[in-house]
């Protein structure tokens, strides 16, 4: 079939984006004429007008992306962001999910130039209102999460980021798309200094499964060690399910950080400082010196609280001592601290110079507490229907059949028979 | 550029919403392209963050204002030293950051609310991680003449020993809500079930 001009191109999307089937033909024609808009790429601008992106959005994006891939055309810098923002904002998603890869190509392209230009928080509501047009539901993981998560993260606007964090997800296409996604939302909790977060995202990462390292892997793994110590003092071993890759690889690429685990176990401050310092550069390299300073702070905190488990109540020169600080004022002051972040439980007496420490007040009695159980009760059901309903459909899934066909031993005739033999 | 959001929240004293529409506001404007920093108001967004303590929220915005503005903008500045002590555990700092600024019409209001808001806190805070503190100690924390604090502490009920100058703190009796509605009763079944299965 003779390469159709973008004029007559343009006049199929005009005259075929009215219903479901017309836009089926539609996207039957336009791939066909891939080639063709390609090679007029310079041209497609002034041909973008004559389209209205709410109701010819196929077509659109179409001439759209082959405008975008073009290197020349990318570089006609102002319209051509505002372009792409009008089109992300009107564009119809179900025209969208027709030609996903062209969105997301679309979508990158924007990202690079916004990036480009170094005014990533110009990309930060377009992209979230392309990964909502994107997503069939909120539980899928699109590749343009983790592209959205990076521009917060460099526009430095990080609660920006949460709205799409807080989303639980259960479906992901590329593995690729997790590992960066988990790791960027690590990154943006510690910048929230969402320490118990940071490490749910984190860990994600280095559980993940892996036939071999990536070097995403490998960064998470350094943090992750580093926001273990920060919320539990202490790293915990790899959990079964993680990848023998990942157990066999992971520790050998981050020895500094394991030297800092160490180090820290051993409580005294000026020890950890020795570490810290033999290893500064390191750090700085893997620009982690600000969390390597939050260990190190990290530090009085924890010897304040281990003090809880063995007394009572101790005066403030002896937290003093026990903490390493100066003074006893000192003491007080960190004990203050932890009071109001509600990291001790714990009251001060001034006139004899004591503190006494108490159990958890939480009684578990009141509403709010009730609600809260409440809720996490439902969420672990609605999680333990979709682990079941997934389950079912793995154990019809013919490749997992074959799989366990093929590893059973051979049964007489009168066994029960569980697997069909056609997957034998 | 259309600031009536942030406007309304303020003169309407909805302190606490002004942060998430300072920030939500500014996203849009800036996905448009449009050069946004000239006219905008950081000042009231930066109150905003602190009046909501999101002092994470505030150190990230301090970091993104051009440097000619922090130089041009004294109220800007002293409006972040406020954030600056709240983020340093600075507590008595924190009064001398207020009170050391004529703060404009436009801020006077959010400031004095913040004011009145910290006070509280500083003394809840104070009644939860002590049982006998000084008078001095008292007065420093919660920006208050020594008298002034003995006042303001003894109005709570708590008690003076006036040769020691120390308060006894009176811990305030938390009621919290233990009533149970049935609806309850349907959720436990629903537990129940769902675990049987």
């Amino acid at each position: 079939m003779a390469m159709e001009s973008v004029e007559a191109v343009v006049a199929h999307i005009q005259g075929l984006s009215g219903s479901q089937e017309e836009v089926a033909h539609l996207h039957a024609l336009l791939k066909q004429s891939e080639d063709a808009l390609r090679s007029q790429a310079a041209r497609l601008g002034a041909f973008l007008h004559q389209l209205d992106p709410s109701v010819h959005t196929l077509g659109y994006l179409f001439l759209l992306e082959a405008y975008s891939s073009d290197p020349v055309c990318r570089e006609q810098d102002g319209d051509f962001l505002l372009s792409i923002v009008e089109f992300i904002n009107s564009c119809s998603a179900e025209q969208i999910r027709l030609a996903p890869e062209k969105f997301i190509s679309v979508c990158k392209s924007f990202k690079d130039k916004v990036m480009q230009l170094q005014v990533p928080i110009q990309g930060i509501v377009p992209l979230r209102t392309a990964i909502r047009k994107l997503q069939v539901s909120s539980e899928q993981l699109t590749t343009l999460h983790s592209d959205y998560l990076l521009l917060c993260l460099l526009a430095k606007c990080y609660k920006a980021g949460l709205s799409i964090l807080d989303d639980d997800i259960f479906e992901v296409d590329q593995p690729r798309d997790l590992f960066l996604y988990c790791y960027y939302g690590g990154m943006i909790n510690i910048g929230l200094k969402s320490y118990r977060k940071a490490w749910e995202c984190l860990h994600n990462v280095i559980t993940a499964p892996m036939t071999t390292l990536n070097a995403i892997a490998v960064e998470a793994y350094k943090k992750y060690i580093l926001v273990s110590i920060i919320l539990n003092g202490q790293v915990p071993l790899f959990p079964k399910y993680t990848s023998s890759t990942a157990q066999r690889n992971l520790k050998s690429h981050t020895q500094p950080y394991i030297d800092l685990a160490n180090c820290y176990a051993t409580g005294t401050f000026a020890e950890l400082e020795g570490c810290i310092q033999t290893n500064l550069e390191k750090f700085q390299s893997d620009s982690n010196l600000g969390l390597v300073k939050q260990v190190l702070s990290s530090l009085y905190k924890r010897n304040i609280q281990r003090l809880t488990q063995t007394y009572l109540t101790l005066s403030l020169q002896d937290i003093a001592n026990a903490a390493q600080l100066k003074t006893p004022r000192e003491a007080e002051m960190h004990v203050l601290q932890m009071i109001q972040d509600g990291e001790i439980f714990a009251t001060i007496n001034q006139k004899d110079g004591m503190v006494s420490f108490h159990e958890d007040p939480e009684q578990y009695k009141t509403c709010g507490m009730i609600e809260h159980i409440d809720s996490s009760i439902h969420r672990l059901m609605a999680l333990s229907q979709k682990l079941g309903s997934l389950d079912e459909h793995m154990s019809c899934d013919p490749a997992y059949l074959t799989r366990i066909g093929k590893e059973r031993p051979r049964f007489d005739f009168d066994e029960f028979d569980s697997v069909p033999h056609k997957f034998l | 550029m259309d600031l009536s959001p942030i406007q309304n929240a303020v003169a309407s004293g909805s302190y606490a919403t002004i942060a998430d529409a300072c920030d939500e506001l500014m996203l849009q404007v800036a996905s448009r392209g449009i050069a946004y920093q000239e006219d905008w108001p950081f000042t009231v967004h930066l109150l905003g963050h602190i009046f909501a303590n999101d002092l994470n929220s505030a150190r990230f915005l301090w970091k993104s204002i051009p440097q000619g503005f922090k130089e041009s903008k004294p109220e800007l500045v002293a409006a972040w030293r406020i954030g600056q002590c709240l983020w340093t555990r600075d507590y008595a700092g924190v009064y001398d950051a207020i009170r050391g600024f004529e703060w404009s019409p436009e801020v006077a209001g959010l400031v004095a609310a913040f004011s009145e808001n910290y006070t509280k806190k500083m003394f809840q805070l104070l009644s939860s991680a002590y049982s006998t503190i000084g008078v001095a100690d008292v007065a420093h924390f919660l920006g208050m003449s020594e008298d002034e604090a003995t006042n303001y502490a003894l109005q709570h009920g708590w008690t003076m020993d006036s040769p020691s100058k120390m308060l006894t703190v009176k811990k305030p009796r938390i009621i919290t809500e233990q009533k149970l509605d049935p609806s309850r009763l349907q959720r436990l079944t629903e537990y129940v079930f769902h675990l049987e299965h």
